[in-house]
């Protein structure tokens, strides 16, 4: 899926927004990767992240995934995705993964200059681009840019328009913190590479109507 | 998805729940609807958890073909059971450092119809299947539209299956690099004329140097490259060069 692709926004609120997913091929490594899954895992938790879930199990960890149950279920699985926020923890891990030698697909989804920069830093050649071209078609049907900063955050598209500006509302009458507004708004998302961090930071920055 | 209207007590927490704008009020204001015509069984209306009288349900007949299509492409927790696969469905360039699906000279085009938020019948997939059957531009196989669309080479849907409604569904394309003009000049007036939005991505291999030269080649064309994209770093085991 295009999934974490087409996440909308300026260069300066893209650059703390990274996913990372590790992902089995059907007909090379897809049969029994559980122990290589939990390993990814652990490493993931090894440094700060925002967000990880399981559609499988229909949450996310901000959502309340119970970690050792998601951790048994990656014996039936053939991917693992997360969201980090910081730079510094997408080096440490992609680090980590190579020392590893895994064998898995990696691939992480940023600002492109940036990923390019942190394979750098740590050996990696990057061998795949998938670049996002944009939205076409019948544009009149999608809400304003600040919601589809919000709602792009989830790859399966799960989030919708209303919910969002619903919890922007409350936000700007003061019933709601821009962090429990991201925390309402990501609930739907269940891969949980909804970035929580960077809602809250767009929320804050939302135009005043 | 449906509401038990005998349950419901017409609070409407679930509202702001659909992305698509399926559950309203119902006329008398008491309990809450979905317009199933226009519903795609997400199921993120039930997910939530909001409904102080659990009537929200998923009823038999989603599950039964053809509107069992629905689910399958919308909540990503449903397999697409003739891959496997969860999600959309398709492996596209994440594992493309071991399967090798995208070469050098070639390059994949994703179209995500649907994405974001606005969900799309199979018609508006089959303007773009047809016009790309009659180029002859192959469409990936290993992707859960492939398996609903007629077997004579037209890229016309079965007829069970053109009018359902689903999330998002990805339309997988490879081509030879020297084939992307004609076929950006041939998609993109297709893409003005259909009722629905689609997200589009290109998948391609960096060069030797780290570079992308097709970025260049879009910009020419026209298109603007967004500054951030998904890419496969090259870890996965025998790779594929």
């Amino acid at each position: 899926m295009s999934h974490s692709l087409h996440r909308y926004g300026t260069e300066e609120d893209l650059k703390n927004d990274f996913c990372m997913y590790a992902r089995c091929a059907k007909g090379v490594n897809r049969d029994h990767p559980g122990e290589k899954l939990k390993k990814i895992l652990d490493i993931y938790q090894s440094v700060h992240f925002v967000n990880f879930g399981s559609s499988h199990a229909g949450r996310s960890y901000i959502n309340g995934l119970d970690i050792e149950e998601y951790r048994k279920s990656l014996d039936h699985s053939y991917g693992i995705i997360i969201n980090f926020s910081e730079r510094e923890a997408v080096k440490n891990v992609l680090a980590r993964l190579k020392e590893e030698d895994l064998g898995i697909s990696i691939v992480v989804s940023g600002l492109i200059d940036e990923v390019r920069s942190i394979c750098s830093e740590v050996g990696l050649k990057p061998h795949t681009a998938t670049l996002s071209l944009g939205i076409f078609g019948k544009k009149e049907k999608l809400p304003d840019d600040h919601v589809i900063k919000l709602i792009t955050m989830c790859g399966h598209s799960l989030i919708g328009a209303p919910l969002v500006e619903n919890c922007c509302e409350k936000v700007r009458k003061g019933t709601m913190t821009a962090e429990e507004a991201a925390d309402v708004i990501a609930r739907p998302c269940t891969c949980g590479i909804f970035n929580v961090v960077r809602c809250a930071e767009l929320i804050r920055k939302q135009p005043a109507e | 998805m449906r509401i038990d209207t005998t349950k419901c007590i017409g609070c409407g927490k679930c509202v702001q729940y659909c992305m698509l704008k399926c559950i309203k009020k119902s006329g008398t204001g008491k309990t809450c609807v979905i317009d199933e015509e226009e519903c795609v069984d997400c199921g993120v209306c039930k997910r939530a958890q909001v409904c102080p009288a659990d009537a929200i349900f998923m009823p038999d007949e989603c599950f039964e073909y053809p509107r069992a299509i629905r689910m399958q492409f919308s909540d990503p927790g449903v397999q697409h059971p003739n891959l496997k696969a969860w999600g959309r469905g398709t492996e596209e360039a994440k594992t493309n450092d071991v399967t090798g699906k995208f070469s050098r000279g070639e390059y994949g085009l994703l179209l995500e119809f649907g994405r974001p938020c606005t969900g799309t019948r199979l018609t508006e997939v089959e303007k773009v299947t047809v016009a790309m059957s009659a180029l002859k531009i192959p469409i990936i196989k290993d992707n859960p539209l492939y398996g609903l669309l007629k077997e004579d080479g037209s890229g016309r849907f079965k007829e069970e299956f053109v009018h359902e409604k689903v999330l998002s569904a990805i339309l997988e394309l490879n081509m030879k690099e020297d084939e992307l003009e004609t076929i950006m000049k041939t998609l993109m007036p297709i893409l003005d004329t259909v009722d629905t939005v689609v997200s589009v991505g290109l998948v391609t291999r960096f060069a030797e140097d780290g570079s992308l030269p097709v970025a260049d080649k879009l910009n020419n064309m026209g298109f603007t490259v967004r500054p951030n994209a998904k890419i496969n770093v090259g870890l996965g085991r025998p790779l594929m060069d």
